[in-house]
């Protein structure tokens, strides 16, 4: 017989690395026509990061996302960064990004400030155009400042930051300490099927609501969530790396080690939490690793809702979980004949 | 009105034909056809100003939807060799001996590298314990060898079956408990196989149990997993006649891949660039170098570029994978299920060699007691080597194994007690201000929200 169930996955984690250093640094120029480039040392490994940093410059230059190139991983070219890891790209990353464009803006409000006949601090910079705070009216194309700026003035419109987020170091005795500048939050509900006479597990949906500080991005924030959860899926039932008797892998190819593919993926419903952290840019935190955390977590939960086995073990294989539905059956039966 | 179509005119872009017909080959719009798109009143999220928020198309959509990404695998140089590694293929042992000279004497085999040829042969991004290829121990059976260049990737695998390597066997370990005691085997001998360990304690956890109503313990392990990311660890590295060193590579963090092809190969950083290609997915995986120096020591022996590009076996065998935990926790609660107390210990199999163990072990300890105030915790880690594929950095560095223990044992708590599984984390998370277990004051604290949120999208009700 086919049981549902329901279970709860709720976890914390940080961004960045666990006290250790780990700054990034950009260098944005804004071109003649009031485009920009962005050298950042970070990799894209799939995420979209490229995109989110673009956009963490667009917004702070007052451009729009087109607007910008970004150029990344290349140590000839790029200034240094931790890279791709520990959730970082977008809270470090992206914040020195942030800092970098605002370098190469205060550049550009010291030369719109005497075109428009007012002081650099009464700035803005939005809708491609430099403008007096309040009065879009007086207003110039960035794209003229910058311009005048390079070809009149001989002053580029280029600037470099580095950002590396604050920690304290952990007492070693107890490990107090401040290991890291900011955590994000996340809970997952799953709902599943167990077939109680094969021990089978079959997902239904997956509702996931997830802090990651305010989305640059809502769409890739919810992309990652959705791979996450995928991966938490593989870790919670199906994947493992086993090994003979002499420490060989006996699984070591896609046929025999089993992943979940689009296929075995339920509905998935991703929320994202309303959240800004003043310490990120724009407010935002991260979301890579996450993703993942709290989804075995809420599956098993699910599965021991369902038919009242505690599996303890990863992954929670139909024969783990068939296994422990006859030990419960046997252990009732006892209890009611004795 | 006459006025508009003149502007129009104006920002039509040229029309490249050639690029025309190979988007209609394709059966996709062309990419320079901005005038087949009608003109809208609502600019595109990449047009907008106010950036921040939207939801922009990724700058490279349109390459990965028309195939036209290039991976490290679709790369070419000219007189580009083909490298492939031999994998030792038993779990511990001492090398007594490696014969290359059949291999070295194949056509078409340009150069082979022994381990004793590389001018620092370790590396690791905590303790540099793991060498690029064997010399003399082998430590696990994925560990690398030696390696060929060739100028077929096929006669390379041949010449790897030609390589004679004669093996001491050693005692090995494989279980991470049975590694931790005093009599066995040492995988980096003589140090112990217990290698890093972590405590964080706060409060008072003997105190906090006797207060409770309830104690819970319960024992979680998990199992180990690898990232299988669709395109495998490669990289093409090239020496060139100035002594200057160019690698491309599925790396996601080329500025300490530089300093790690510095330390190994002996060069200043200024002599060494590092590219870190467009990366077919990582989660964890690619965050260090791994057969980089080795394509670098057969470039600058041969002269010429060379490629490697890992099998899927070899990205099973000879990558690093997801730590498997070992996870006992004890927890006392109040009989409205408040956790007064936690203590927990982590026992994480490190396999062969350190790589990123320090932070998985680290971030393992502080998360493990849960997203809850509790005042009284105590938590211990450690972690061992056995003669197993090295774990390492894997999306989450342990926290989804602590999440699957204490979220498990949350809601057994809650069964007992007759909570609900929503109420009783509700009555137990942080809120905005609380002290984390190492007594950080924690800030933008939304897990409440995140939980409500989740519970009404879901639909979740409370049962009697």
């Amino acid at each position: 017989m086919k049981r549902r169930g329901r279970g709860i996955g709720c976890m914390w984690y940080p961004i960045g690395f666990t006290v250790t250093a780990n700054p990034s640094s950009a260098v944005v120029k804004v071109n003649e026509d009031g485009t920009a480039t962005v050298l950042t040392g970070t990799v894209e490994t799939g995420q979209g990061s490229l995109t989110v940093l673009g956009q963490i410059a667009a917004e702070t230059l007052g451009i729009a996302a087109d607007d910008v190139h970004v150029v990344s991983a290349d140590t000839d070219v790029t200034p240094m960064d931790m890279g791709a890891i520990a959730s970082r790209t977008t809270y470090v990353t992206g914040n020195a990004i942030r800092l970098a464009a605002e370098n190469a803006m205060a550049i550009l409000f010291e030369v719109a400030g005497p075109m428009l006949q007012v002081k650099p601090s009464q700035l803005e910079a939005r809708d491609r155009r430099i403008q007096v705070k309040g009065f879009p009216q007086r207003s110039v194309m960035i794209g003229e400042v910058a311009n005048r700026a390079q070809v009149t003035l001989g002053q580029p419109p280029i600037g470099s930051a580095s950002w590396n987020p604050p920690t304290v170091a952990m007492d070693p005795e107890t490990g107090q300490g401040k290991p890291f500048n900011t955590y994000v939050y996340a809970t997952q509900i799953a709902e599943v099927e167990v077939d109680d006479e094969t021990g089978e597990v079959e997902i239904i949906r997956i509702v996931a609501a997830h802090d990651c500080g305010s989305p640059i991005n809502p769409t890739l924030v919810e992309g990652q969530v959705e791979g996450g959860i995928a991966q938490g899926i593989g870790f919670a039932l199906q994947e493992e790396i086993l090994f003979d008797g002499k420490g060989l892998q006996i699984n070591s190819n896609l046929t025999n080690y089993i992943m979940p593919t689009t296929l075995d993926l339920p509905e998935i419903v991703v929320d994202i939490v309303n959240s800004y952290d003043p310490t990120g840019p724009f407010g935002a935190k991260g979301v890579g690793e996450p993703s993942l955390v709290p989804t075995a977590a809420a599956i098993l939960n699910a599965v021991h809702d369902a038919v009242g086995v505690r599996i303890t073990s990863l992954p929670a294989t139909s024969e783990k979980i068939l296994t422990a539905i006859k030990a419960k059956r046997a252990a009732d039966q006892k209890q009611i004949s004795a | 009105m006459a006025d508009e179509p003149k502007v129009l005119e104006r920002e039509r872009p040229v029309v490249d034909e050639a690029l025309l017909r190979a988007n209609t080959d394709q059966n996709l719009p062309a990419v320079a056809r901005r005038e087949s798109v009608p003109d809208t009143l609502v600019p595109q999220a990449r047009q907008q100003t106010g950036a921040v928020g939207q939801r922009v198309t990724r700058t490279d959509a349109r390459q990965h939807g028309l195939g036209q990404t290039r991976y490290i695998d679709d790369l070419s140089l000219p007189r580009m060799l083909y490298a492939r590694i031999k994998r030792a293929g038993i779990a511990s042992a001492r090398i007594k001996r490696i014969d290359t000279s059949a291999a070295e004497a194949m056509p078409g085999v340009m150069a082979v590298l022994v381990g004793s040829e590389i001018p620092v042969n370790s590396f690791g991004p905590m303790l540099q314990d793991q060498p690029v290829l064997a010399d003399p121990i082998v430590r696990h059976a994925g560990d690398g060898v030696a390696a060929v260049a060739a100028v077929t990737e096929q006669i390379a695998n041949e010449a790897l079956e030609k390589i004679v390597v004669e093996y001491e066997p050693l005692p090995a370990v494989f279980d991470p408990v049975e590694a931790m005691r005093d009599d066995a085997h040492k995988v980096h001998a003589p140090a112990s196989n217990i290698y890093i360990s972590k405590v964080i304690r706060k409060g008072d956890v003997a105190k906090g149990f006797a207060k409770s109503d309830h104690v819970f313990e319960g024992r979680f392990s998990t199992q180990m997993v690898e990232h299988a990311p669709i395109e495998p660890h490669a990289a093409i590295a090239d020496w060139d006649a100035n002594g200057r060193l160019t690698v491309w590579a599925t790396n996601g963090r080329i500025t300490l891949a530089r300093s790690d092809l510095a330390r190994t190969l002996m060069l200043p950083l200024n002599r060494i660039r590092a590219i870190g290609t467009i990366v077919g997915g990582s989660f964890g995986g690619k965050n260090e170098i791994s057969q980089e120096p080795v394509l670098a020591l057969l470039s600058k022996k041969t002269g010429r570029p060379v490629k490697g590009v890992f099998t899927r076996t070899e990205e099973f065998i000879a990558t690093t994978t997801r730590h498997p935990f070992v996870m006992e926790y004890k927890t006392g609660v109040t009989k409205d299920g408040r956790i007064l107390a936690r203590s927990v210990q982590l026992t994480l199999d490190g396999g062969a060699y350190c790589s990123w163990t320090e932070t998985a072990l680290g971030k393992a300890c502080i998360l493990a007691a849960g997203p809850y105030r509790i005042d009284n915790i105590h938590c211990e880690a450690r972690a061992i080597y056995t003669n197993k594929t090295m774990a390492g950095a894997f999306r989450g560095f342990g926290a989804p194994q602590v999440c699957f223990a204490y979220e498990s044992q949350m809601d057994d708590i809650a069964k007992a007690l007759g909570i609900d599984p929503l109420e009783i984390r509700l009555r137990n998370v942080f809120a905005e201000g609380s002290p984390s277990p190492t007594g950080q004051v924690l800030h933008s604290v939304v897990v409440k929200e995140s939980l409500l949120q989740a519970a009404a999208r879901f639909g979740w009700e409370a049962r009697s």
